[in-house]
């Protein structure tokens, strides 16, 4: 690699990914590019209906396809691993669910697994698909959250006894009906956010190669962590830990959904066991869209206490979740929605209600900013609020804006907000954007019948977030090496699939022991030598990972001069590794390479050269928390203008003025911003998972699931605020999430604000031209 | 039912080096066989197991089909001139701006520079440009089969519905001919589609005669709002004699707009179309209108 910072430090300086020559040159390694001999090919069949008892399995053509070499349906899967097992605390009805890893009684949603199909290739193993015959018994579709509260209609899950999954479940936060009987008024407003859905590059994938000699099973998948992909799949499988090895290379992307292991990834593994062979799955689009997991769909009745004045006291909130045909990540969000309610403001009470359904649509995921809710829901909340009292939301907010000095600094939900700068950030870009320039400009194109709109957002992100007093001890591990060659290794947990961990994290431990770039290697993605750790996800790489990589070359740093010193007679003090060398006067020659240095260190700890005490174990391991703060957050601003007759947005400008802490990479991190900003316009104005009233599944390709092109996305503006650092060393934060969280809202308050003359109300996120031509009243809903 | 499948059917593959070659594979598949030439319409619809003919045949090899001619009566596009090859070509710039516009909303440079123009015209998706783009321009399509020899077929007389045209199914559309722009007309293609290059959730294809600041001619088809385009003209719209003045285009939108009865789909309510047909005839004819002013009345020769 080529250095191209000839500063002293990498960190802080926008170092060219490692990543980006092999990636971007098509030499990158996806499940997909690897082949094994006798590798098999997997393709499901798939329920065509939402809601259908299956009453037979008709494999017997299939199996004599051209090329098949086995077809497994759910009751033989079942015989070959263990059904998922899920249970839901908050349920009324104790929640426990379990369901096979093939569809055996009951298909819950279009392209439930039915059946498995392996065969020589995936054309002749999908040809083979279309041989099975299903017998279904069709069962009333349940689609909305409407349905699943109707008593009348079919439990998806007999065990659960209806389709209420848990809740409703009241937590109140301070002296709520006090501040509502303070209040001068009472604000209410019926919010949703519509399902939409993670759309990576690269599908799932796995290829699992069992050795039936061996016993043991390699997998390569494709996943944001492999302990918790080898842990999941030991469990289904019923297999040791130990007989299972998970390899991760590249990952195309993710953004929450390779979590583990899926229900289809399971049954290959299962299949190469029973086959002796490999076998390997590429979700296609159709399965990646419509079956992989889909986010978002959560409804909110929200009450808001408020002064004449602008001040906002309280919030009574009723959240429903739809999580979908099975069971799993959405009971965690509401969690979260609920504590990050408050947001960077200063409520003083918070009664939330939360409760979770099951319908017959695909499960709810990760899907970047799970909770993102509670920022979409306050900052529309803030602007409803504005414009019922008739003064400019920028007024509203910086009336409930909590600021940095404020004592004590703490949302009513329990966390700290040590060190935010939420109010800073909305600041500076109103002043980027001049606003009251702006605000007159719009006001003389109204007057030619032109409707432009701004909106801001303002939020916090736990990235990770600030240590819980008296919580679970949360940290991260990384493990940090000198091999012979003298380089350094840093082994992670975190798995990059797109971030630029291996640049990143060099950086970090590059400066700290002091290293050129080139001579640090970040190490993923394999089982048998990744440290422990859940993998990628909340925003933990840079604060925790990061930290715990500069704590771990410290120490090895501190241990290979204290080792050096006694080979060389000298005090630590007198030593230094500089570009990748022992260096310091008393140094032979005045420099030594460290691949000569680790030699002697080993030659003289075999020889017992070295004092009693001496530690001549040339890792550090290390486990960081994160450090103090732990917020990342900024303000989001968006400029639109309306075309009032097509409905059609341009987004004239895009600000993004945020605080993740000291920058590791500032190139990654505005590319971080820039994506998920991107994923929020394709939220707002693109994206939707839709359903029919029958439960079938419309946005099944990729011209009906509508992704944002290059030629939908704005510049985008980014400026970083100068942290506040309560840490001595580790002030990097997260910043992966913060895109998508508070692009949704912003894009729909300045959509709101243009079309506001005509007395419009927005109280949803997906604002497709029909929708806007609908809430300006040209045409009826 | 929705197919889970994206992998192609199995079919059999054959590249003609001739015509005849290609024609006689047509009369023998019986209706099984389908012509392939950019294979952007119908290489996804194999992937998802919309269509299932038994043999494909890829006009490829055969030679004289990919140019872009001239004579006295206008245009002659061969059947394999891409899009983006006919977008660039300087007789197609100099002689029809209205298939330019139209081409511009055609996908993506990518696709264009696979998709054919013909092509897109034999497929009549109903929501296409060209078709609509054809009929605005009079465009005729010269047919040829094994049996029967050539034939014309003028565009209005071609489409037929939803993917379905006039061609039988031994017959290869070897070119089209767009009659050259009469003079004192001015054209304009407009279309509100989701995203840039995706196909129309409304077009408009106009053509606007006009004599000082009265309308003498007007042609007009949409794309996007039922089974196929339609050519609409001032008798059609019941505006004959209607002298020029912004009452007369937003009257023809209105027209224009109650006449439909559009489709629906995830992308436009009925409701929506029929607004945007509306809007979109309106502002398509006025700046029809304007551009004939600017080339000068009947001094277009």
């Amino acid at each position: 690699m080529r250095a191209l910072v000839p500063a002293e430090r990498y960190t802080g300086a926008s170092v060219r990914r490692v990543e980006d020559e092999r990636l971007l040159t098509g030499r990158g390694t996806y499940v997909a590019d690897v082949r094994l001999p006798g590798m098999l090919h997997a393709a499901f069949c798939r329920s065509p209906l939402p809601h259908a008892r299956i009453v037979a399995v008709h494999t017997e053509s299939a199996r004599l396809a051209p090329g098949v070499v086995a077809v497994f349906d759910g009751a033989q899967m079942a015989q070959m691993a263990s059904p998922v097992a899920s249970l839901i605390e908050s349920s009324p009805s104790g929640g426990k669910v379990s369901f096979g890893i093939l569809a055996v009684d009951k298909a819950r949603l279009v392209g439930d697994p039915v059946a498995l199909v392996v065969a020589e290739s995936r054309a002749l193993a999908e040809d083979a698909c279309e041989l099975i015959q299903v017998d279904y018994e069709e069962l009333a579709p349940v689609v909305t959250v409407e349905q699943a509260l109707d008593p009348n209609l079919p439990a998806i899950f007999e065990e659960l006894g209806g389709n209420r999954l848990f809740g409703p479940e009241t937590k109140v936060f301070g002296n709520v009906d006090g501040a509502f009987a303070r209040a001068d008024r009472v604000v209410r407003a019926s919010i949703h956010q519509h399902r939409h859905q993670n759309v990576p590059m690269e599908g799932r994938a796995i290829l699992a190669s069992f050795d039936p000699s061996s016993g043991q099973l390699l997998v390569r998948a494709s996943t944001q962590g492999v302990n918790t992909t080898r842990r999941m799949l030991a469990e289904q499988l019923r297999m040791p830990l130990d007989r299972l090895r998970v390899v991760a290379e590249d990952v195309g992307g993710s953004f929450g959904l390779k979590f583990g292991a899926s229900r289809e990834e399971v049954a290959c593994c299962a299949a190469s066991r029973a086959l002796g062979r490999p076998v390997r799955w590429i979700e296609d689009r159709w399965e990646n869209l419509t079956v992989s997991g889909q986010a978002r769909e959560e409804s909110f009745e929200v009450e808001a206490a408020v002064t004449a004045g602008g001040l906002i006291l309280a919030l009574r909130v009723q959240m429903v979740i739809d999580s979908g045909a099975y069971p799993g990540f959405a009971p965690l969000v509401v969690d979260t929605v609920r504590e990050m309610m408050p947001g960077p403001y200063r409520l003083e009470a918070l009664a939330f209600t939360s409760s979770g359904v099951v319908t017959n649509k695909a499960s709810y995921v990760a899907y970047r900013g799970p909770w993102a809710a509670e920022t979409f829901v306050r900052e529309r909340m803030v602007d409803l609020v504005a414009q019922e009292l008739g003064i400019s939301a920028m007024e509203v907010r910086l009336r409930n804006l909590a600021t940095r000095d404020e004592a004590p600094l703490r949302m009513v939900t329990g966390p700290s907000l040590a060190g935010i700068t939420a109010r800073d950030s909305l600041l500076r870009a109103a002043e980027m954007v001049d606003l009251a320039s702006l605000q007159e400009h719009q006001r003389q194109l109204r007057e030619e019948g032109r409707y432009l709109g701004v909106g801001f957002a303002t939020y916090i992100e736990p990235a990770p977030g600030p240590r819980q007093e008296g919580g679970e001890e949360n940290t991260e591990r990384v493990r940090v090496e000198l091999d012979r060659e003298g380089s350094l290794l840093v082994h992670t947990a975190q798995m990059p699939h797109g971030q630029g961990h291996r640049t990143t994290l060099a950086q970090v431990a590059a400066d700290e022991f002091g290293m050129r770039l080139g001579q640090v290697r970040v190490m993923v993605g394999d089982t048998q030598r990744t440290p422990e750790g859940f993998g990628t996800g909340g925003s933990r790489f840079a604060a925790m990972a990061g930290g715990a990589a500069l704590h771990g070359a410290r120490r090895l740093r501190g241990k290979v001069l204290e080792a050096a010193a006694q080979i060389l007679d000298l005090a630590p003090a007198e030593l230094d590794i500089s570009h990748g060398e022992l260096v310091g006067p008393g140094v032979p020659g005045g420099r030594l390479p460290l691949a000569e240095l680790v030699r002697r260190i080993e030659l003289a700890a075999r020889s017992g050269q070295l004092p009693p005490g001496t530690d001549a174990d040339l890792t550090a391991t290390e486990d960081f928390d994160g450090g103090q703060s732990g917020w990342s957050g900024g303000t989001h601003c968006c400029v639109v203008e309306v075309d009032p007759d097509t409905g059609l947005v341009r987004i004239l400008r895009y600000l993004v003025v945020e605080d993740c802490g000291d920058l590791i990479n500032p190139a990654v991190v505005d590319g971080q911003i820039r994506g998920g900003v991107a994923q929020g316009v394709g939220a707002v104005l693109l994206e939707r998972s839709a359903y029919d009233p029958q439960g079938q599944y419309l946005s099944a390709t990729l011209m009906d699931y509508l992704l944002p092109t290059s030629l939908d996305i704005p510049h985008i503006e980014i400026e970083h605020l100068i942290p506040v650092r309560l840490d001595p060393d580790v002030n990097f934060r997260g910043v992966g999430e913060g895109g998508m969280i508070a692009a949704p809202p912003t894009i729909c308050n300045a959509i709101a604000d243009a079309i506001s003359p005509f007395g419009a109300k927005v109280l949803e996120q997906h604002l497709p031209p029909a929708r806007i031509v609908e809430l300006i009243g040209a045409i009826s809903a | 039912m929705l197919s889970w499948l994206l992998k192609l059917p199995p079919f059999a593959y054959r590249a003609p080096e001739s015509l005849e070659e290609g024609l006689e594979l047509l009369a023998a598949g019986d209706g099984e066989a389908r012509v392939l030439a950019g294979g952007q319409s119908l290489i996804p619809m194999l992937a998802l197991r919309l269509a299932r003919p038994s043999l494909l045949v890829d006009l490829r090899r055969v030679p004289g089909l990919a140019e872009v001619k001239e004579d006295g009566a206008g245009l002659r596009i061969g059947a394999l001139t891409t899009e983006l090859v006919a977008e660039r070509d300087p007789l197609v710039r100099a002689r029809s701006p209205l298939l330019l516009e139209a081409l511009d909303f055609i996908g993506h440079p990518a696709i264009r520079s696979r998709g054919t123009v013909v092509g897109s015209l034999c497929h009549a998706d109903p929501a296409a440009e060209l078709p609509a783009a054809a009929l605005v321009l009079g465009a005729e399509l010269t047919a040829r089969s094994l049996g029967r020899g050539s034939r014309t077929i003028p565009a209005r007389d071609f489409f037929l519905g939803p993917f379905t045209t006039a061609l039988e199914f031994d017959e290869v559309v070897t070119e089209v001919r767009v009659p050259a722009a009469p003079p004192a007309e001015g054209t304009c293609f407009l279309e509100v589609s989701r995203r840039p290059g995706d196909f129309a959730m409304v077009g408009v294809a106009a053509a606007v005669t006009r004599e000082g600041d009265r309308v003498v001619d007007l042609r007009l088809a949409l794309t996007g709002v039922g089974d196929r385009p339609r050519l609409l003209t001032l008798d059609e719209l019941g505006l004959e004699g209607r002298a020029s003045s912004e009452g007369l285009f937003s009257e023809a939108g209105r027209s224009v707009g109650a006449r439909l009865r559009p489709p629906e789909d995830l992308h436009a309510s009925a409701t929506y179309r029929r607004h945007l047909s509306t809007v979109l005839t309106e502002r398509a004819l006025r700046t029809a209108f304007g551009r004939a002013d600017i080339r000068g009345g009947a001094a277009g020769a």
